[in-house]
């Protein structure tokens, strides 16, 4: 099952252990077969010896190993990714930063936080208890996932309607460049001075360094948050309703939407409240100064009516709307009992063509005999199809990408993009072309090569390449030149 | 590459297997994963290297090994899953199928086999007592500082409203806590008979360890010991989380039936709280509460022991969704590093805790948890010890607790 390393992979071993420590070097057939993957459903990556550095210094160290040996390093956080952005390819260094967790430095002052890549993103907002603050961008897998795979993947998450996406909050990172190098990127206040590579690093999956140390901007928390639940007889007029709200001048903290068999799936084990009955529901959250959430609560609730809503449901304490929020956050929990796989899809579209592109997406999905589930942040258009499945019966992974593959063509053809915020890792490198035009294309890579011009840094990801990625299976690849 | 490379066919349910999607929600609720950031030491990578020698036919190296006898068995990772993986269930298969290959030490073997012998246990332990006291026993970490002398009080052979399942280790160690839970059963106006050492202990441990044998062979005498249609209430979680798989260990009606009788001791006191005393807010002390992982993603229960504390404390959190101590059973002597590691976190956080809140009575609802703490120098008591007390004491201040109020 684990592949055998290539010639030299000793040597590499034994000066990485010398470099690091015996502690801080794995390298045995159990562990190289756990770090192939991660949390997409991307498998036969190929992993090398895994680094576990503790300081900034460690992490130069396994990158100078690695140009020494002639190997590409891919970092990896708690490998929670869904687009295979840390699955290795081609056995490199495997750059662990799971142990440099630590908070080093708040000022609540300033609301600018130093953090360690390793630190888990409710870690950081658990911390903050009782200063008022917390760090904003919250995606689903913020219990586990690390502020240095946020970073690297510009994640969001339900409450980045109102608050921005990871960008928006990271201020200035430490990384360590391809060349072992370290530099520090942007400012900790203040915009930042000539090119924003800060900006350009946000997002860049890995494949421009590896950030060791994050300055991170901590939002205060809303005086006041009032979540509503409203239930539609149709998609259409749920998402009727979000246009409805944004165009009234309201910037929920939140809205989503979820379908009638994920309000079926979330009842039966979370029992939240949703009417079984619906064909949607809706939830939106409001917050700041108390009399302009009152006056929004009463917007949104005439809105819901000019949309034909059934019931307004406003969470009356603390508990209810938690429990709201309990039902959406263990959505995808929910369906897994339905079936074991899944595979939860993440395209953008615009916000007006809701509708219309979710009906196409299950017609699609559909024709592949595969069920579909819907919940997605309907402010933004971030789309989460998520299709349903049992990996054991035999042709249903092709199937899977083949129903992947329609529904990028759909977000596109509607006007979206490939991804809100999971990255394109290994799972969309093929869609790029769909989006991007080749001079495009040309513009991206030579961003990348000025930052890695070995292309050592967590190589075959985010554009498209000929190179194959190791044992990687039914990966779709777009024919080059095709642009839609 | 190891001593053992035969490959073991681990006989683990196929479907609980591939329920795992890899999606490592499970990683920051693993404290053997906080500790190392290895996912060899995680759920997820402990799924995926038991599906590698199920199905994939890799041979059992010690890396391997060792990712299965580093797991602490908290299941802090089933109650995160949002698949709903039975992980228990699969590090229990695998213990057991891999408990020829791996013998556990001699000294734990006789242990265990202590355990099911608690008369014998008793005797050994007032004998240790008395070494103690004479001073000529060395001191040993998990032994509490100063051993009884005498046990729990024998059974009354009258019938009680409810059984208190006494258990082993507890029944000679810390008599004090069943003591405890007497008094507050009796305030709420119910009568108590206790199970005793002939019903003996519950065969956690030697579940935990891989022996499903002996741990059969103890639920069935716990079962035949304990007829009748009282409820049966449990002062340590390991034991009350056992006692409650009996159903499922032995798969019968009747262990079924007697699962269902099973209730942690705050549950029970959870529904009769009506008595319980009620003290003025100014006068309640801070409580710091750790949970014990089988009180707490097992059982379910760690919401009752705050609202039974709510009465006379100030319930202090530790905000660590319960991450295991690392006592684990008889972990913390076949695993002491890491079992030691986890135990300074927890402490770290007790004492960060304490500073910022004033609180300085830690209580865990476990004999292991608060065994384990202890050899770091924390004092823990049961969290029905700290409701005895302020029974006690507000018995003067409010004329007495059992007046219905």
């Amino acid at each position: 099952m684990v592949h055998e390393m290539p010639a030299g992979t000793d040597d590499l071993v034994a000066d990485l252990v010398a470099a690091l420590g015996i502690d801080r070097v794995v390298a045995g057939g159990g562990a190289r077969h756990l770090y192939g993957r991660d949390g997409s459903i991307i498998e036969g990556g190929h992993s090398g010896p895994i680094c576990f550095p503790d300081s900034t210094d460690q992490v130069a160290d396994c990158v100078r190993v690695a140009v020494d040996h002639g190997r590409a390093f891919v970092p990896r956080g708690a490998g929670t990714g869904l687009s295979g952005g840390a699955v290795p390819c081609n056995d490199p260094v495997v750059i662990a930063t799971t142990r440099m967790n630590q908070i080093h430095e708040v000022d609540t002052e300033r609301r600018i936080a130093w953090v360690g890549p390793g630190v888990v993103n409710l870690d950081l907002t658990r911390h903050l208890a009782g200063t008022g603050l917390h760090f904003a961008p919250d995606p689903s897998s913020q219990q586990a996932c690390t502020i240095g795979g946020n970073t690297a993947n510009n994640s969001g998450g339900p409450h980045c309607l109102a608050y921005g996406v990871t960008s928006a909050h990271v201020a200035a990172i430490e990384v360590v460049l391809s060349d072992a190098s370290i530099v520090v990127l942007g400012e900790e206040v203040g915009d930042a001075v000539g090119y924003d590579l800060r900006g350009a690093f946000v997002g860049g999956e890995g494949t421009l360094g590896i950030a060791t140390r994050i300055a991170v901007r901590l939002t205060p928390d809303p005086p006041v948050v009032k979540t509503l639940l409203l239930d539609f007889q149709s998609i259409v007029d749920a998402a009727e309703t979000v246009t409805g709200i944004i165009a009234a001048g309201i910037v929920p903290a939140a809205l989503e939407i979820m379908d009638q068999k994920a309000i079926h799936a979330v009842e039966k084990f979370v029992n939240a409240g949703y009417p079984l009955d619906a064909a949607a529901v809706l939830i939106v959250e409001l917050d700041g100064l108390p009399g302009g959430v009152a006056r929004e609560v009463e917007i949104v609730e005439q809105v819901g009516a000019d949309n034909r809503v059934g019931t307004v449901r406003v969470a009356a304490d603390d508990a209810e709307r938690e429990l709201i929020w309990k039902g959406r956050k263990n959505a995808f929990g929910a369906i897994a009992h339905i079936k074991p796989g899944y595979y939860l899809h993440d395209t953008v579209v615009p916000r007006t063509r809701l509708a219309e592109v979710v009906a196409k997406v299950n017609a699609a999905v559909e024709r592949h005999d595969l069920i579909v589930i819907n919940v997605f942040h309907a402010g933004d258009g971030n789309l989460h199809p998520l299709l349903v499945f049992d990996p054991r019966e035999p042709g249903t992974l092709e199937r899977v990408h083949a129903a992947g593959e329609e529904i990028v063509r759909i977000s596109i053809e509607a006007g979206g993009v490939l991804s809100g915020e999971h990255g394109i890792g290994l799972e969309k490198r093929g869609y790029m072309p769909l989006l991007f035009s080749p001079d495009d294309l040309a513009a991206q890579r030579a961003l990348r090569d000025a930052f890695d011009p070995h292309g050592i840094a967590n190589p075959l990801k985010v554009l498209p390449t000929s190179a194959s990625c190791g044992d990687v299976m039914g990966l779709p690849e777009v024919p080059e030149g095709v642009w839609v | 590459m190891s001593a053992f490379t035969t490959t073991a066919w681990l006989g683990l349910d196929d479907d609980s297997l591939t329920a795992c999607v890899a999606c490592g929600l499970c990683l920051s609720h693993c404290p053997t994963f906080r500790l190392t950031g290895d996912e060899r030491m995680s759920p997820r990578g402990r799924i995926a290297l038991m599906r590698a020698v199920q199905t994939g036919g890799v041979a059992c190296d010690d890396e391997w090994y060792n990712s299965m006898e580093t797991c602490i068995q908290c299941r802090g990772c089933e109650a995160a899953c949002p698949a709903g993986v039975p992980f228990g269930e699969l590090i229990s298969g695998t213990r057991a199928a891999i408990s020829e290959a791996r013998p556990l030490p001699l000294h734990l073997r006789l242990g265990l086999w202590g355990l099911t012998r608690p008369r014998l246990l008793l005797l050994g332990s007032r004998f240790l007592a008395m070494l103690q006291r004479i001073r000529v026993l060395p001191r040993v970490p998990f032994l509490p500082r100063q051993l009884p002398l005498s046990g729990s009080r024998l059974p009354r052979r009258s019938e009680g409203d409810v059984v208190l399942f006494t258990g082993c280790v507890m029944d000679v160690w810390q008599p004090e806590v069943h003591d405890a839970c007497e008094t507050v059963i009796a305030a709420t106006g119910s009568t108590v008979v206790r199970s005793g050492p002939g019903t003996g202990c519950c065969g956690a441990l030697h579940e935990h360890a891989g022996l499903h044998d002996s741990a059969r062979e103890m639920a069935e005498h716990v079962i035949a010991s304990l007829p009748g249609e009282q409820e049966i209430l449990v002062d340590s979680a390991g034991c009350g989380a056992a006692l409650k798989a009996y159903g499922h260990l032995l798969g019968t009606a009747e262990a079924v039936a007697f699962s269902d009788r099973v209730l942690d001791i705050h549950e029970w006191l959870a529904e009769h709280d009506d008595s319980l005393p009620q003290v003025p807010v100014a006068d309640r002390p801070g409580v710091i509460v750790q949970d014990p992982c089988h009180l707490r993603h097992v059982q379910g229960a760690h919401g009752a022991v705050r609202q039974v504390l709510g009465h006379c404390s100030e319930v202090v959190e530790l905000n660590d969704d319960g991450l295991c101590c690392g006592a684990g059973g008889s972990y913390s002597l076949l695993q002491p590093e890491m079992a030691g590691a986890a135990r300074d976190r927890k402490v770290a956080l007790i004492r960060e805790v304490s500073a910022l809140s004033g609180a300085n009575i830690v209580v865990s609802a476990n004999p292991g948890c608060s065994m384990h703490l202890a050899t770091a120098g924390v004092e823990v008591r049961h969290p029905v010890q700290v409701v005895a007390e302020m029974l006690t004491s507000a018995d003067g201040v409010n004329g007495g607790a059992t007046d219905g109020r």
